[in-house]
């Protein structure tokens, strides 16, 4: 039985990076596609990131990888190279084959991966190391960015400013104001699950807590964006407005605290914690 | 029992997919036995704001049927009587019905109108304007070839001509009248060439009315339309500084009494406002009491013109604390020329600020921001921050007026103080109404002094907003002109008022007088009282009186033998009453003054908001539906695509405030920062 579990002897003598490294020159077609993308100014390099995260967390268990492969793990891998590589050929969009391709290659290092070791981490920083702020922005971009001003117009309404949304922009005591692409939050959720890996990998925590949690950090990105964008709504609202350099403080301020908040949910219950 | 499993499942997919075909094919056969409608032009939807025209290769089709317009302007003393005739010709194979916005001017009485449809001459008829609408459809769709002339603004209207066939030449002929009076003993005529793109905003309050969506060409790209303009001056004296800064001339009889004009560019023609100014020998003014007898008859009335260059007042010598507001224009279709022609205004402006006055700046496109939340003292270091910071506005965006003239009106204000509000624009807006409302509910604050900014300004708006804030509209078409308008409106602020002004007549019955009440008179500017006259006019006098700083001040105007040739007086002083009418109708809103507009339009036949030209062709001529096409208009000289709403985003996000999140580096190393100390610092495993 044990054939159907790992393989018997290792093939052909390549230790886990090799057989990563051999693995991610098969989905070569993906690799070029980020890369061109990484250059070409649609999207923010944060993949790189990411990439380079979850290299890291390959790098800190390399002492403890398996001496031979999850048989189930490098089969998964392998069918889902081949799907990733058909998808490129069939012209299917290049975001998805690159999905399926990451994917491929999670599984791939997942058959490296020791016993009992949470998954989600790595799985997570190989899904985030794709170009996704874009195309997030394009699809979810709009119902964020209306979430966004409602509940902020509400917000400001407790507070006391004559406040109301009208589409994705707010009229805040007759100052109109757009929630527009760069306020959606989507940039704030990208950090805020980057860090949820991080912290859950710092935190050995449980691949299931991660999945119930990963919905909470999804809460606490739309909180922190809505407090984000009511701060600077109010203070846009004056007749001076706000200088740059408050929307950075102010940003990386309300930033800090959900990544703050995010880590901290991360480490409670978590083994480490314990 | 039975089992499920052996239940009869199989057919019922087959029973699916056969109702899935049947109904595919009955689909088919709907398709093929009633096609779906192909979408017709007349069945567009019709747009709302600006839009570039798109040209069209259908050969069948002639999208830009006005071929020339030619004007022809005679100046008799202070009276132009102005013809305009419009030619269209149809080059396509089928029959269109032409539609073109144009501008006229803000006191144009237009009077007349003719159409020629190859040899038939047909004059129009003034009706009510959904009479005259309902009149028009009916002659359109009957196949006859019409054309209705409405008023969509004071100084735009538009033509509607139905039922041009393949090969036909339409002229048609409009004919108007106006008041040319002398401001700083100079007189100006301005002939607008081109309706600017209107921005619509979506608050705007129903009361302004619809403006009509106008096509316009990509900028670079010039009109088909061939224009020419020649202009006739007659004077009581020699013609003296005949200028015209903005079309060259040609010109004869330079230093007589009767000169002509004719435009000599070779150029584009119809992209700006045509601008003449002249003097007379010995900077006097034509001014005076001018009389029209009508023939007589049971209707006959008789009227009266006076133009009267004031009595010279003193100034005082202790003036009041002053407090100006600049509100700059920085939407889009004040992107590059304007905006920098409204910059070396301000500098003019701010830079001539004394130490003692307080000032502030608004600006304002799809949302407004002032320099201070208080106006600051006119020092030398506020000047410059304040010339920064308009320096940095780039242009770009909507343009609403509206809630920035609200902003200026909540800004706090010193009891003491004498609040002047600086409007510097290109006026394409559609909510001149609204703004007329809040300037005149706001007067006891402040007066209101226009600038307008470009080469073809919205003057209805400019000239609007002074006349309802009391004050007076400047138009700079050029960046050199800027410091000669900063030094006019410093004269006049310096100057003062002549207020409490009278108009009294002796030895001639005078009534239905405009105003019924003259406004103070500021430097320069003439007194125009507009009426009507009976009995007789011999040894009649007018005596004017006024109160300046240093008393009373009188002057007194003999009456001249009655003119019968100055027909004109009747429909300037109906155009007169029509435009007070209106401006009461823009403070209560509504159509409330319609019944008496529509009477006077009317009664001496002139176009109106309420009142169309119409003329009809009794010929059917065709029997096919026509093609409605709209002439694009150039863009105004100096307005970029940015007015028509091609915004970049960036221009947009840089006026409208918004909350983007802060920049990826800054980010990124943040949350590397955080999560590197939060590792270092994790609890180790038990």
């Amino acid at each position: 039985m044990a054939l159907s579990h790992t393989l018997d002897c290792r093939p052909v003598r390549l230790g886990a990076p090799q057989w990563l490294a051999l693995h991610a020159l098969t989905l070569w077609p993906h690799g070029v596609y980020l890369v061109q993308r990484a250059g070409d100014g649609s999207d923010d390099p944060l993949g790189l990131v990411a990439l380079l995260a979850a290299l890291a967390l390959v790098a800190a268990q390399h002492q403890r990888l398996r001496l031979t492969p999850h048989l189930g793990w490098l089969l998964v891998a392998a069918a889902l190279a081949l799907l990733a590589n058909g998808a490129w050929w069939a012209g299917v969009p290049s975001l998805a084959g690159a999905l399926i391709a990451v994917l491929s290659l999670a599984c791939a290092a997942l058959a490296w991966w020791p016993r009992g070791h949470p998954k989600a981490p790595l799985l997570g920083l190989l899904v985030l190391s794709l170009p996704w702020l874009a195309t997030l922005q394009f699809y979810l971009g709009w119902p964020l960015r209306v979430l966004t001003a409602q509940l902020s117009a509400w917000a400001l309404q407790v507070a006391g400013y004559v406040a109301e949304r009208s589409g994705a922009s707010m009229v805040v005591d007759g100052q109109l104001l757009i929630v527009d692409a760069p306020c959606s939050g989507v940039q704030m959720a990208w950090f805020a699950y980057f860090t949820a890996c991080a912290g859950a990998a710092a935190a050995d925590l449980a691949d299931r807590r991660f999945a119930q949690r990963a919905a909470l950090v999804g809460a606490v990105v739309l909180l922190g964006n809505v407090l984000r964008n009511s701060v600077l709504v109010a203070l846009e609202s004056r007749p001076v407005g706000l200088a740059p350099l408050w929307h950075e403080v102010i940003g990386l301020a309300v930033l800090a605290a959900v990544c703050s908040a995010v880590w901290l949910l991360m480490l409670r219950g978590s083994r480490r914690d314990a | 029992m039975p089992n499920p499993t052996d239940s009869p499942r199989a057919p019922l997919p087959v029973r699916r997919v056969l109702a899935c075909i049947a109904l595919s094919l009955i689909a088919a056969l709907a398709l093929v036995w009633w096609p779906p409608a192909h979408a017709e032009d007349v069945d567009a939807r019709t747009p709302e704001s600006p839009y570039f025209h798109v040209h069209s290769d259908d050969p069948g089709l002639d999208a830009l049927p006005l071929k020339a317009t030619r004007v022809d302007v005679r100046i008799a003393g202070v009276i132009a009587a102005v013809t305009v005739t419009q030619h269209y010709r149809n080059e396509g194979q089928r029959p269109i019905e032409a539609r073109y916005i144009f501008p006229g001017s803000t006191q144009s009485a237009v009077h007349a109108m003719t159409v020629h449809v190859g040899q038939r001459q047909i004059v129009a008829q003034i009706r009510e304007k959904q009479r005259a609408r309902l009149d028009y459809e009916g002659a359109r769709r009957e196949g006859k070839t019409a054309a209705l002339l409405e008023q969509e603004r004071p100084n735009v209207f538009s033509m509607n001509v139905a039922n041009i066939l393949p090969g036909d030449d339409v002229r048609v002929e409009l004919q108007y009248s106006e008041l040319i009076a002398p401001h700083d003993g100079m007189y100006r005529y301005v002939f607008p060439t081109v309706v600017g793109p209107r921005y619509r905003s979506p608050t705007a309050a129903a009361a302004n009315g619809g403006f009509p969506a106008t096509a316009h060409l990509q900028p670079g790209v010039e009109s088909n339309v061939a224009f020419d303009l020649t202009v006739r001056l007659d004077a009581p004296l020699p013609v003296r500084a005949v200028r015209c800064d903005t079309h060259k001339l040609e010109a004869l009889g330079l230093g007589t009494e009767h000169v002509q004009l004719a435009l000599a560019d070779d150029g584009v023609r119809d992209n700006r406002d045509f601008v003449l100014e002249y003097g007379l020998a010995g900077e006097r003014t034509a001014t005076g009491l001018m009389l029209y007898e009508a023939p007589p008859g049971p209707d006959a009335e008789n009227f009266f013109l006076a133009l009267v260059e004031p009595p010279k007042a003193v100034a005082p010598v202790q003036i009041n604390p002053r407090e100006y507001i600049f509100v700059v224009d920085i939407s889009g279709s004040m992107h590059g020329y304007p905006l920098d022609t409204a910059k070396v205004l301000l500098r003019e402006l701010i830079g001539g600020l004394r130490p003692s006055d307080s000032f502030n700046v608004v600006l304002f496109s799809g949302s407004s921001r002032v320099l201070a939340e208080r106006s600051v003292p006119a020092t030398q270091a506020n000047i410059e921050r304040a010339l920064r910071t308009i320096d940095r506005a780039g242009g770009g965006g909507s343009t609403e007026i509206v809630p920035a003239l609200r902003r200026v009106a909540a800004l706090p204000k010193p009891a003491d103080v004498s609040r002047t509000v600086i409007v510097v624009t290109d006026g394409y807006v559609a909510v001149e109404n609204e703004v007329f409302q809040l300037v005149r509910r706001n007067l006891d604050q402040f007066n209101v002094f226009a600038f307008g900014i470009g080469s073809a300004v919205n003057r209805h708006l400019i000239e609007g907003l002074a006349r309802a804030g009391q004050g007076e509209a400047f138009v700079v078409t050029r960046p050199e002109r800027a410091a000669e308008q900063a030094q006019r409106l410093r004269r006049i602020i310096d100057t003062p008022v002549l207020t409490q002004l009278q108009a009294r007549f002796t030895g001639l019955e005078v009534y239905d007088v405009e105003p019924a009440a003259l406004p103070d008179v500021m430097a320069g500017r003439p007194v125009v009282l507009w009426g009507k006259w009976r009995g007789s006019s011999a040894g009649a006098k007018l005596v004017l009186q006024g109160h300046a700083a240093d008393g009373s001040v009188a002057d007194v105007v003999d009456a001249p033998m009655p003119d019968p040739d100055a027909v004109a007086l009747k429909h300037l002083w109906a155009r007169q009453r029509i435009a007070r009418l209106g401006d009461d109708e823009a403070l209560m809103g509504g159509q409330s003054q319609r019944e008496p507009i529509t009477a006077l339009g009317l009664k001496y036949g002139l176009l109106t908001s309420y009142t169309s030209f119409i003329a009809i062709d009794q010929v059917v001529r065709s029997n096919q539906a026509a093609t409605p096409v709209t002439q694009p208009l150039p863009l105004p000289q100096g307005v970029s695509a940015l007015a028509v709403g091609a915004a970049p985003a960036q221009a947009v996000a840089a006026v409208v405030p918004t909350t983007p999140e802060p920049r990826w580096p800054w980010a990124l190393a943040l949350t590397l920062l955080l999560a590197i100390a939060a590792w270092w610092r994790r609890p180790s495993l038990g």
